[in-house]
């Protein structure tokens, strides 16, 4: 078998296009004087982690995640390859404590994956933020399960978000993440994640241990789109705009 | 195992406040340490977003279901924008989901079937559905001219307008509203989305008349228009491809 190779999404293919205008940059500027942006402004967080396609481990993305908290057990993110202006957009993930967690059907369960091991393992961190302070959220995170989908195929060099989303998962044990790819992103963020493995050893996962559902139940999961009847035009109204 | 065409398995009712995601209200601790790290992590990437879009979209397996959507954008470069969607421009709301937004050249590159995942934005541009909040028309015309030329791909991550407290199940392809009988939004959610902006659609379109869609408009976009068939999304089980056990 050929040995799996990460396949580094840093520096990857410009998205293609022609530099913005004068005429439209203005527009943009004068929107962000005036517009409110509340949605935006409830994301106070950056988290990096690593994630993997559902269906294949081989392919392993660093995963910049930005969160807002909807409440107390509820965060939102949204995912970029990158933790610069120009970082590309390709996915969003949800985040749950258990105490959601456990109120999900069980095909849903499924699809979430958890975080006990990337947050002890010290795979997850906070860029910027001290490591005793990132440790008082983080112990939380620990708790947690996530759903995440990425849109766009960064990994393979895709200059657009082309084909179907897919489901993602995160590293649940060692030997799952590519060394090189771990070593790239600890140079960059000036971290060393098996110093803060030993500090994070004092957490927790969830109280009830990893539901034996979560992270595809054990299988791998991948998207498929069917074509649909549309109902019958007679069974709408007539509306007019 | 979950398609975005089903309703999922039985989930507890709702209760408490309508719309609200079941949770405990932030404490004091978490909004603290959130706030602190806050002011030690730039965000880039999210300061880029520079303009909100109001409009609204319908679920690519049944055009029928429409919902109000929320963009917030960043426009890479003169061909290409990555939005954040959310079901509301509050702060207490849902985001929903990501769309994509390339210009008419950069649609044209891609195989017809990409081109099935996307839809056009002229029709909800010239009929005043899509608005730009706070900014007058004639500020905001240069951008609406580059949209009205634009295809998007938006997928929805979580169906709150069928009462979801999670999201559950697939992400759902969503479609633009059309000029067809399923593709005209609803009069009560234009008249909610107006009343709450304090616009009026109807006379938006009067200012838009000039606005022009594509140069030639690809049969491949908005498939379900001219096909009769919308497209659902299925999670199917498989083997995963490993390097190490999993779970």
């Amino acid at each position: 078998m050929e040995k799996a190779v990460h396949l580094s999404t840093k520096n990857g293919p410009k998205v293609p296009g022609e530099p913005t205008k004068t005429g439209t940059s203005m527009v943009d500027t004068a929107a962000s004087a005036v517009q409110s942006f509340a949605p935006i402004n409830q994301i106070h967080q950056h988290l990096c982690a690593f994630h993997f396609y559902a269906y294949d481990m081989t392919r392993q993305v660093e995963a910049h995640h930005f969160c807002g908290h909807i409440n107390e057990d509820m965060r939102q993110c949204l995912i970029y390859d990158g933790p610069d202006a120009n970082a590309r957009l390709i996915g969003l993930e949800y985040i749950v404590t258990e105490k959601l967690f456990m109120t999900l059907p069980d095909d849903e369960k499924k699809l979430w994956h958890t975080h006990e091991w990337e947050v002890k393992g010290g795979f997850l961190f906070m860029p910027g933020v001290p490591e005793a302070i990132q440790r008082q959220d983080l112990e939380k995170v620990a708790k947690t399960y996530g759903k995440v989908y990425h849109f766009w195929q960064v990994d393979l060099g895709h200059q657009l978000p082309i084909g179907l989303p897919n489901i993602m998962m995160a590293v649940t044990r060692d030997g799952q993440l590519y060394p090189e790819m771990i070593k790239e992103t600890e140079k960059q963020f000036g971290v060393s994640m098996d110093k803060e493995r030993a500090s994070r050893a004092y957490m927790k996962g969830p109280d009830h241990g990893i539901h034996p559902l979560a992270n595809g139940g054990g299988k791998g999961l991948k998207l498929e789109v069917r074509e649909v009847d549309i109902k019958p035009v007679e069974s709408v109204p007539r509306v007019f705009v | 195992m979950a398609s975005s065409d089903e309703r999922p398995g039985a989930y507890p009712a709702r209760n408490g406040a309508e719309n609200q995601p079941p949770g405990d209200p932030e404490t004091m601790k978490t909004v603290m340490i959130d706030k602190g790290a806050a002011m030690m992590q730039s965000l880039k990437p999210i300061k880029q977003m520079s303009l909100h879009l109001c409009s609204f979209a319908c679920y690519g397996h049944d055009p029928s279901r429409q919902i109000e959507v929320n963009f917030y954008v960043h426009r890479l470069n003169q061909d290409f924008l990555q939005c954040a969607v959310y079901d509301s421009n509050s702060s207490k709301t849902h985001l929903i989901g990501v769309e994509y937004i390339v210009s008419e050249r950069l649609f044209e590159a891609l195989s017809p079937e990409e081109q099935k995942l996307w839809h056009s934005h002229d029709y909800e541009i010239q009929t005043g559905l899509l608005v730009t909040p706070r900014v007058p028309e004639l500020v905001a015309k240069t951008e609406l001219q580059n949209i009205a030329k634009t295809y998007g791909k938006f997928w929805c991550t979580w169906q709150t307008d069928r009462g979801d407290k999670l999201p559950l199940g697939a992400p759902s392809l969503m479609v633009s509203p059309q000029d067809v009988n399923m593709g005209k939004i609803k009069p009560g959610l234009l008249k909610k989305r107006d009343d709450e902006y304090g616009i009026s659609t109807e006379s938006l379109k009067a200012s838009r008349v000039d606005i022009m869609g594509p140069e030639r408009k690809n049969p491949m976009a908005d498939y379900w228009v001219h096909h009769g068939k919308g497209l659902a999304v299925d999670i199917v089980e498989t083997e995963m491809k490993k390097l190490a056990p999993f779970p």
